[in-house]
């Protein structure tokens, strides 16, 4: 007999469940982690879980992966998160080197964050307290994709690899990444847990996973919580709030933050021009239909897939203009997929970070379909 | 033309050699990639009437037109021609071929700032301190009610969410396909 998972609603609120959950969390595991990015419902499981922690006089570990090329809003919360109960806190500021694929430029299509010998230019100098170094052995460390070299999911992994019987507590909410969600949740990870997945000697935890939107930000009103700046300023630009992050500047998902970061952080702007090529064309263009986005066709090409054979001939990394290559031979010839892959070429995404849907044109089954009918 | 030295030698100064034209004798480009939006003509309107013209427009004369095409400017141009319908114009004359006259243009357009989110908000504040309404602010700065609105909201986005009630929590349970 086959069963399924389904949604039960209990009557609890979630903020009296997530409570539980963590407090639950403290029982079972020795060492706890939370993992905290700057934004908002990381701000909001970190308070719990510090809350928690206080009250038993305990310790939690807060890691945090640092990117270098983040929002200063973005450093200054992580400050105030590992100073909110410092009796209670490990710092785990992580600023090791590792590569980030740079969206906005063809020619310098990565950045090595932290990188060694170039301090004269980096974001920021260095926390003093930070990690620095690699605290796995150099041997043992794994890397997923050998062309794009160790990247942002090689640290996460290397890191929780190198500890045992941990729980990391992350603030993964169901209805913001309901794909992510529904990987995550399809087996129990720990006991009979569905909230959480294993991951070697280690477990993740999601205890924010019911939460909404207007959850993480009626907790943050009540608890009187400091948020990153970029919110307010994003709204205030009248951006939809559901749609702001907080993340790395340069990726191929968030090379839009570009365009408003002069109004926000003039300075952060200014540093990143020096950092890395290609972000003044994030600023011009993120928005731009054409350039970036590959929304409209340029009025020079017949079609998406003139426009992609142009793109890929004038590519100008020779290493990656293969992998693409390889990619689209397996992937169908029509203008449907040829419009992503012009996507792919504009924002350099040879990891493939933006799949493309490889199904047949919707516009010429429609056709077919008509021409059947007529 | 009169210079003034600099650290990377004299710079002439054309700013002085403005000549007030009939307006028929000048012309648009038919390269300038600028666009200006149509809330920001309004207040490009409001800031000549409030301010004068101080700015003159930048041009290069055509022997073969027998016009003086615009270099920087167009949008005041327009302005004074079209929604004020004056006669005349305050322009300046470079000396520069086709190419460079591109470049000009490109530069006079590209090289400007923006205004820092959080500096416009205090400076809408300090306007609302001197006894300003919204509706004056918003139409002496060329902004929707909304964005002064926004400008004004100095107590950020959580408190828009304090009145709410968290939600009822839910499970994931097992349950049986012909349930």
């Amino acid at each position: 007999m086959n069963s399924m998972l389904k949604q039960v609603y209990v009557n609890k609120s979630v903020l009296e469940a997530a409570k539980e959950r963590v407090s639950y969390i403290f029982d079972e595991f020795e060492n706890i982690i939370v993992s905290i990015s700057g934004g908002k419902d990381s701000t909001t499981l970190a308070h719990l879980v510090l809350t928690e922690a206080h009250g038993r006089g305990r310790k939690v570990g807060l890691f945090f992966l640092d990117e270098e090329v983040v929002y200063d809003s973005t450093v200054e919360q992580i400050d105030y998160l590992m100073n909110l109960f410092p009796d209670n806190t490990v710092k785990l500021w992580f600023q090791i080197e590792f590569n980030l694929t740079n969206s906005t430029s063809l020619i310098e299509g990565q950045l090595k964050c932290w990188e060694s010998g170039k301090h004269k230019i980096w974001m920021r100098s260095k926390k003093p307290f930070s990690i620095q170094h690699k605290p796995w052995p150099q041997d043992k460390e794994t890397v997923g994709n050998p062309i794009k070299g160790f990247g942002f999911y090689d640290a996460l992994e290397n890191f929780q690899n190198s500890r045992k019987n941990t729980a990391f507590l992350i603030g993964l909410r169901a209805t913001e990444s309901p794909n992510r969600w529904r990987t995550v949740s399809k087996n129990p990870g720990y006991k009979n847990i569905y909230w959480s997945t294993r991951k070697g000697n280690n477990y993740a935890f999601y205890p924010l996973y019911d939460w909404n939107f207007h959850d993480i930000w009626k907790y943050i009103y009540d608890n009187n919580l400091r948020y990153s700046k970029i919110y307010d300023y994003m709204y205030k630009k009248g951006m939809g709030i559901q749609e702001i992050r907080v993340s790395s500047l340069i990726h191929e998902k968030s090379f839009k933050a570009l365009v408003d970061l002069p109004e926000f952080e003039p300075k952060t702007y200014d540093r990143l021009l020096k950092r890395i090529k290609g972000i003044s064309i994030g600023n011009i263009y993120g928005k731009d239909a054409k350039m970036l986005r590959a929304r409209t066709l340029p009025k020079n090409y017949k079609s998406w897939r003139e426009y992609r054979d142009f793109l890929l001939a004038t590519y100008p990394d020779e290493e990656k203009r293969t992998i693409f290559q390889k990619r689209f031979g397996r992937q169908l010839d029509n203008n449907y997929v040829a419009r992503q892959q012009c996507r792919q070429l504009l924002l350099n995404d040879y990891e493939n970070n933006l799949p493309i849907d490889n199904k047949p044109d919707p516009r010429d089954e429609a056709i077919k379909r008509w021409r059947e009918l007529l | 033309m009169m210079v003034i030295e600099t650290a990377k030698g004299p710079v002439a100064l054309p700013c002085l050699k403005v000549k007030v034209v009939d307006i028929d004798l000048v012309q648009a480009n038919n390269y300038n990639p600028n666009s200006v939006a149509a809330n920001n003509m309004a207040l490009l309107e409001e800031s000549i009437l409030a301010n004068g013209f101080c700015f003159a427009v930048v041009t290069v004369w055509d022997p073969d037109l027998g016009k003086y095409v615009i270099v920087d400017g167009f949008h005041r141009y327009l302005i004074f021609r079209d929604w004020l319908r004056a006669k005349q114009l305050p322009i300046i004359v470079l000396d520069h071929d086709i190419s460079k006259r591109m470049a000009a243009t490109v530069q006079f357009n590209r090289a400007r700032g923006v205004h820092q989110v959080e500096l416009m908000a205090d400076l809408v504040r300090a306007l609302v301190e001197q006894g300003l309404d919204d509706e004056a602010i918003a139409q002496q700065l060329g902004m929707e009610a909304e964005e002064v609105f926004r400008l004004k909201q100095v107590t950020g986005i959580a408190e828009l969410f304090k009145n709410q009630i968290y939600s009822r929590a839910w499970e994931m349970v097992e349950v049986r396909d012909d349930e």
